[in-house]
């Protein structure tokens, strides 16, 4: 059974040395909208993406995938429960074409078994094949088709964003983070990926996003969640919670 | 007799400290093996040498000819194998790669220069002056060595947490990138620190050349592998693990020697050494983010 | 022709030999493993090997046999511990291996002769063997890099950081590359024994640790051309540069420094990437000449 609630962070504190990064958080994530997690500078919202991602050890309180108990699994894990991410600075492989980098995200759904791949028995092949298919698929979706056999590192910010956005759907993710995406993007580039961004949400993947810019967040998130050092400070609709004075206050203090 | 052979396994123990304590400086703030630092060893013992053989310079003035020595080649094999891949960002595998590249040329150009003879200092180098203590033979050139190791480790701690060099030096070591941000000239203090590891280990060569009345192109690479075991098992960038480490190791290797045979010293530390890695690999004092892979910290 | 090719036999013989070896450094770095135990791989396989001709009366083919399948199981047995340090840990483990079994090999007379070496080993790998051979293991590792291993391989490589949020788990592949890597070494070094005739400690320390490591990098650690093309240029390099023998090695030397910082994927990688870059280059000119 798939619950609605597909990331729920119960009370999740982080210290580092005696000083709280992250204090008592509760989260919830739900399949088929955008939530947004914003908040200034210094905020712990990165601190909170890498616990959620396995980089990082709780201090306190639990993290939920499905209703399952994840807090101790391990980053490898937690991508093959379900989780992808997007970076700050994208990252893709630089050398690698544009297909290549696509496709190194259909790892997590491997059934063709070791011996089969070691030895590239026809399962092995039959499944490289359906991953191909599938990825030229994605590549149609972003209308990045010409670009397939490009070096990622050639080309354009923009294009290097979709290419991780690919990367990402490539994985089937029920829990999808995006680590502020449109960083250093106009409003046109970013509306259009924050477009792409409601289709996958439609499409009943959780979307959890961590992101500055204001307008785009307000114009997409079903739902917000404010931090700030590494509490928070405010929750609910963007329209309430973006005229909430804490929040404005907190912004400002930042400033 | 039992407690000669701790007291030669102290001695011993002193030259591995010394040699180890560059090397884990230089690990510790570049996180890269350097694998020509034997060379940078043996450069300084050659140094040393031939300021007493060819400039007819005393002990003293030797032991900083090999000071300086040591310091010069290491700054040079920064220079030409470390410097442009840093500059092109390129991953630890690299510079151990580059640095081997870098010994062999160190290597061959000694073995030339030398023709591959083993070298010793003059008789009179320094004075054969031996204690005799509580039965056992002391000698002032062992008294010395040991002297300096712990001087080194006094030394090299003060500067650490003490000065202003020690203090840009922890920064570039924790971060360069932050350091640079905080108006930190990273290039420079990786030059000092790399001057700093090779002084001391021409120190430790021009000492050890005295010792065992040899100096020759190889004497280096022995070191090299004793030295990775004693900054793993000291905790890799920990200065009083280094030197605890150098200490044990060379009292092992002085018992072995002793009870068993030479051969089998260097392969028991080896194969210690080995253990050590696949078993705790965080050594005495280190910490296992250094170690182990990417995992929840 | 085949007068030519008899008076080189030697040399195809040592770069074919080397081929094996460099594979086998070249399967723990694809996977982004710093492990350079091959020589120590080595010395299990050709010592085994031997030891089993010369003193047990073996017939050649099992003795190989006996002798790769020892060397993988030593690898076997070090392949979860290694993989779960970073690499610099890796290279000094492997290190301390080689050397370690050096020394065991100088010093176990009863067995190994010590520093004898053991002689007498009936050349049976001929060239002919040596070629089917080496193309299987060839054939083997390019099938192995072209599915989901060696891909995933290739993405823990570059970025282990982005391996793991796809779900790559890093210790297995590294486990698993080491092992391969350990069959090869065992088998590069089962080979290189009933090639020679004698074979001694020296044969298996750092010298050949070395050539290993110098050919991988040479090549590069993508594509399996990569170590064929640094063991045939390693091999032919020194012949070439004889005039210059004593400074063979300050040439080793400075090559490994130039690769690995002007061309750090190697010449096989490198080139291929370039040719790519071309195709894709006129490709795309193509495309738009036509839509202009």
């Amino acid at each position: 059974m798939t619950t609605p609630d597909v990331l729920q962070l119960e009370g999740v504190s982080r210290h580092f040395g005696g000083v709280p990064a992250v204090d008592n958080v509760s989260m919830t994530v739900r399949a088929g909208a955008i939530t947004g997690l914003i908040g200034p500078n210094g905020a712990g919202k990165t601190t909170v993406v890498n616990l959620v991602m396995g980089l990082l050890h709780l201090s306190e309180g639990r993290v939920l995938l499905s209703g399952r108990d994840v807090s101790r699994l391990e980053a490898a894990d937690l991508a093959r429960s379900g989780v992808a991410r997007t970076f700050q600075n994208v990252r893709l492989v630089p050398n690698d074409t544009v297909l290549d980098n696509v496709l190194s995200g259909f790892h997590r759904h491997q059934t063709a078994g070791m011996f089969a791949n070691v030895f590239g028995l026809p399962s092995a092949r039959a499944e490289a094949k359906r991953h191909m298919a599938e990825a030229r698929v994605l590549l149609e979706r972003f209308q990045m088709t010409q670009f397939a056999g490009h070096r990622a590192s050639a080309l354009s910010y923009g294009h290097q964003r979709r290419i991780e956005m690919m990367r990402a759907l490539a994985m089937k993710p029920q829990l999808l983070l995006l680590d502020e995406p449109v960083a250093g993007m106009n409003d046109t580039e970013a509306a259009s990926l924050g477009t792409i961004f409601k289709e996958i949400a439609a499409e009943g993947v959780a979307v959890l996003l961590i992101e500055h810019n204001m307008r785009f967040v307000s114009s997409i998130c079903s739902y917000l969640y404010v931090l700030s050092s590494g509490r928070l400070i405010s929750e609910g609709l963007p329209g309430a919670v973006l005229k909430d004075q804490k929040v404005v206050e907190a912004y400002l203090g930042a400033a | 007799m039992l407690t000669q052979q701790l007291f030669n396994g102290v001695v011993i123990g002193s030259v591995y400290a010394l040699f180890a304590l560059g090397f884990t400086l230089l690990f510790g703030v570049n996180h890269i093996l350097n694998m020509a630092f034997g060379s940078v060893f043996m450069w300084g013992a050659f140094a040393g040498l031939y300021a007493v053989t060819v400039l007819d310079l005393p002990f003293w003035l030797a032991l900083i000819a090999g000071m300086l020595g040591g310091g010069i080649v290491s700054c040079l094999v920064d220079l030409v194998a470390f410097m442009p891949l840093r500059r092109r960002q390129a991953p630890d595998f690299s510079g151990i790669v580059s640095s081997i590249g870098a010994n062999l040329i160190l290597l061959m150009i000694a073995q030339k220069v030398s023709n591959t003879q083993i070298m010793r200092f003059p008789f009179d180098t320094f004075p054969i002056v031996i204690f005799q203590v509580f039965g056992l033979r002391i000698q002032l050139l062992q008294l010395i060595i040991i002297g300096t190791a712990l001087l080194m480790v006094v030394v090299l701690v003060s500067l650490l947490y003490r000065t202003g060099l020690g203090r840009r030096i922890r920064s570039v070591a924790f971060s360069e990138g932050t350091s640079k941000l905080l108006g930190i000239n990273s290039s420079l203090v990786n030059a000092q620190v790399f001057f700093l590891s090779g002084a001391m280990a021409g120190a430790a060569g021009v000492l050890i050349g005295l010792t065992f009345n040899s100096v020759h192109y190889l004497m280096g690479e022995p070191f090299l592998m004793q030295a990775f075991a004693v900054i793993i098992l000291g905790g890799l960038g920990s200065i009083p693990g280094a030197l605890l480490a150098g200490l044990l190791i060379g009292l092992v290797q002085a018992m072995s020697f002793a009870y068993i045979s030479s051969a089998a010293a260097d392969a028991i530390t080896f194969a210690v050494l080995f253990l050590i890695i696949l078993v705790r690999p965080t050594g005495l004092f280190g910490k296992a983010s250094t170690i182990l892979r990417v995992q929840r910290r | 022709m085949m007068d030519l090719f008899l008076a080189y036999e030697a040399t195809v013989d040592h770069i074919l030999v080397y081929a094996l070896l460099a594979m086998s450094q070249y399967i723990v770095m694809r996977g982004g493993t710093f492990s350079v135990g091959t020589a120590g791989f080595a010395a299990i396989g050709g010592y085994g090997t031997a030891i089993l001709i010369t003193r047990a009366g073996w017939p050649p083919a099992a003795a190989i046999a006996a002798g790769t399948i020892i060397a993988m199981a030593v690898s076997a047995v070090m392949a979860l511990p290694l993989s779960r340090l970073r690499g610099v840990f890796q290279a000094v483990a492997t290190m301390a291996f080689v050397q370690v079994l050096v020394t065991v090999i100088l010093n176990w007379d009863s067995l190994t002769r010590g520093a004898l070496g053991i002689s007498g080993i009936p050349k049976v790998v001929t060239t002919g063997w040596l070629l089917l051979i080496v193309a299987v293991v060839v054939v083997f590792l390019h099938v192995l890099g072209r599915f989901s291993i060696g891909k995933a391989m290739d993405v823990i490589r570059e970025d282990e950081t982005v391996a793991v949020s796809l779900g790559i788990r890093v210790i297995p592949h590294q486990a698993l590359s080491l092992v391969i890597s350990g069959a090869l070494g065992g088998l590069g070094g089962a080979m290189f024994a009933c090639n020679s005739y004698a074979i001694t400690a020296e044969d298996f320390g750092f010298g050949m640790l070395n050539n290993a490591l110098a050919m991988t990098v040479l090549g590069g650690r993508k594509s399996v051309w990569g170590p064929l093309i640094g063991a045939v240029v390693l091999v032919i390099l020194p012949e070439v540069f004889r005039p210059f023998a004593e400074y063979r090695y300050v040439f080793q030397g400075a090559l490994l420094m130039l690769v690995i910082i002007y061309l750090p994927n190697g010449v096989a990688d490198t080139l291929f990437a370039a040719i790519r870059e071309r195709r894709v280059r006129s490709s795309t000119s193509a495309a738009a000449a036509r839509t202009s």
